[in-house]
Parts: C-alpha cells; structure tokens; sequence
C-alpha cells in the first residue's frame, strides 16, 4: 500500500517536526480555531495553549500507531497553514479524518485540496470503507465544507459540550466508498 | 452503600474474576465488540491488566462485575469509560449466556444509569453498538436511549456489513421516565437562560 503523493500544486501534507511549535502554537491560540482544534492530550479544547501544551501535542502526534497526523504546508510561502488527521482507533475498515487550517489561511481552498489528498489517500491506499469526520454543531462552516465533499449526516450526539451557555452536539458525517467512486465519475483505476 | 438494584449488586473488580472475563472475551457472542478478536486471550493476560491498575480518586471509567443476588454468580460486567465530569460517559455491558433472559442486565443497566445520574451527576450517557446486534438495541431502549447515530457499514462481522450505533440517554429524558426519583441537580444551561 502506499505511494501516492501528499501534495498538490499548491500545498504539501508532511510529518511534523518539533521545529513545527511555532506557527502551530501561533494558529491554535486564534480565537477562529478554539473549540475546534482537533488535537490530543488533556487541555480542553477551547482554552489558551501554553508552548509546553504545544510541544506535548507534537510529541503525541509522533506516537500515533492507529492513525496519522500532516502538517499541511503552503509551497508558495514555506510556511505551515494546518494540520490533518486519519485514525482509525478500532478499525481500519472505517478511519476518521479531521482537519484545521490557520484562519489567515482559509476561504483560498487548502481545506478542500487536504480533505481531497486524504479522501484518496484512504480509498486508494488502505482498506478503509467508510470514512467519518466528527463536528460540533456550532461549527456551520465545517458542515457545509463537510457536506460539499460529499459527506453526509448520519447522526447527533447530543449534549457533547457547553459553549456560549447552551449546549452542542457532535455532528457525524460519512462517506462510504462506492459514493466517493461514483463522485470522481464512477471508477478508479490504480 | 453499594450499587445494588432488584436482582444484582454491582461491586468492584478482584482478582478472581479475570478467568471469566478471558472466557467472555473469547467468545464471538459476548466479546462485545465492534470488530471481531480472536479466542486467544488468557487469564494471565487479565490478571496483568488488572494488577496495573491503579488507585484514582479520578477514575475516568470503572468495570464492575455484576454479581446475581439469588445464587452469588458473577453474570457479567458493566463499565462506564471516558468520564467528562459533570457531563458525560459512555457505558457497555456484557452479560454471560446463562443469564440471557433473565432481566440481570436491565437491572445491571439501571443500577450503573441510577449511578451515574444520581452520583456522578451526568448530562447525557452514551452507549455504542451496531446494526447486527438488536439484544443491546433492545435493551437499550428499554432504559430510555434512543439511537442518536448510525454510521453506514462501518463495522464487517460475522460475514455482514452493519451500521455502527450511537445511543444517547439525556438527564432530561432519564428523570422524566422515572417520575419516582427527583432531580435536585440544576440544569447549568437553564439557570442561564433563567428556565
């Protein structure tokens, strides 16, 4: 398995680095980016991170056996604009994919380009038959990025946290396999 | 006072237990999971889990065994894991064969529900099954947990394609069923919404 490329003309999906703290402490601690941060480790997800916090997230990042974390790079400027995650924590048959752009970085179509990279990554490269990505409901920008890739609801779980005084649910989508051949024009050959 | 209900007392984890839990994991009918493990799990390999266990006034999770107060057998466990304080958990039950039937899990279930609202002050509780196991659906349901969740065949067993389950049991809904039991617990929510 294996051997597809991880970038795109624009972008580059690369391992992280401990180099890496800067501009990741920099973009998680953006007001746009706190409940929705998609990393590891006990710091709740909507509180300022420390470069300790930061350096932690790295070094959990690096253990991953079920799973794997990309910076996502920006060729043109060099600079780090993201983070993507695959896990599949039971099951390869249906990993998770998660991802966070800078919000300097967002609405010039990187999302869409890593989600794309992932996607085919997962199809064509591992076992993987229905993918999933999990949101919260306050998220409205990451539903429809999620439903234009094709993804669809299948579910609410309700009272998955607290935010502005009223709670949220953990919105789940998937996209099964055959529904994403079938988007790229009906088959896909290797 | 322990977690007792009508027919079982829900106790602490001891040593002994671990050759049954290994009996229970090998087996395709109670292993009670998502994706389907080989009968190659030991006693020793128990007992080892078990001994790393260690002392928390903050567990995020525990397994109880539950124990059938007519003949003192262990019929089963019960487990909450992935405690968020004051919030949420999600629970999972396996109950052995020869007790299929007999109610010990509705009771078991009950029990750890009554727990886990009354004690632990919980939000929502959480259960995860799948499309080919309409037991746990069923028993779910008779506590109160609707299926909130269904992931299109996410899970392959026993040689079929099933859809993985959520099933949620909110606070709300769990004291409304029960109109016996009160809820002295404020809603954070709607204190501030001054509901």
């Amino acid at each position: 398995m294996g051997g597809r490329s991880f970038e795109t003309e624009r972008i580059a999906l690369r391992a992280l680095d401990p180099d890496d703290a800067a501009p990741l402490h920099s973009y998680l601690n953006d007001d746009a980016v706190l409940g929705r941060r998609y990393v590891p480790g006990s710091v709740r997800d909507a509180e300022p991170l420390s470069r300790s916090h930061v350096a932690g997230i790295l070094e959990e990042w690096g253990k991953e056996k079920t799973g794997f974390t990309l910076g996502v790079l920006a060729k043109a400027s060099g600079r780090l604009i993201g983070h993507a995650t695959c896990e599949w924590p039971w099951d390869p048959h249906c990993p998770s994919i998660s991802l966070v752009i800078a919000p300097s970085e967002q609405r010039a179509g990187y999302g869409s380009e890593v989600v794309r990279l992932l996607v085919a990554h997962l199809f064509l490269d591992t076992p993987a038959h229905t993918i999933t990505g999990w949101i919260a409901s306050w998220n409205e920008p990451a539903l429809a990025f999620a439903a234009a890739h094709g993804f669809a609801e299948c579910g609410r779980i309700p009272r998955a946290g607290v935010r502005n005084g009223s709670y949220y649910e953990q919105v789940v989508v998937d996209l099964l396999r055959r529904e994403w051949t079938a988007r790229q024009g009906g088959s896909h050959a290797a | 006072m322990p977690l007792e209900g009508d027919l079982v007392v829900l106790r602490e984890e001891r040593r002994g237990d671990q050759k049954l839990f290994a009996e229970w994991r090998n087996d395709l009918a109670t292993q009670a999971w998502g994706q389907s493990l080989p009968p190659s799990f030991t006693e020793e390999m128990h007992v080892k889990r078990f001994e790393a266990m260690e002392f928390s006034f903050k567990p995020a999770g525990a397994r109880l065994p539950i124990v059938h107060k007519a003949t003192g057998e262990v019929a089963g466990y019960i487990a909450y894991t992935d405690l968020e304080p004051r919030l949420s958990a999600s629970i999972g039950l396996v109950v052995a064969k020869a007790f299929w039937g007999t109610r010990v899990g509705l009771d078991a279930q009950e029990t750890l529900l009554r727990f886990l609202f009354s004690e632990l002050g919980l939000r929502v509780v959480h259960l995860w099954t799948h499309s080919g196991n309409p037991r746990a659906v069923g028993l779910a349901e008779k506590s109160g947990f609707r299926i909130t969740v269904r992931i299109r065949e996410a899970v392959y067993k026993n040689g079929k394609l099933l859809d993985t389950l959520a099933m949620s049991l909110t606070r709300d809904d769990y004291y409304a069923r029960r109109p016996e039991l009160t809820d002295a617990l404020p809603d954070p929510v709607r204190v501030l919404r001054g509901a």
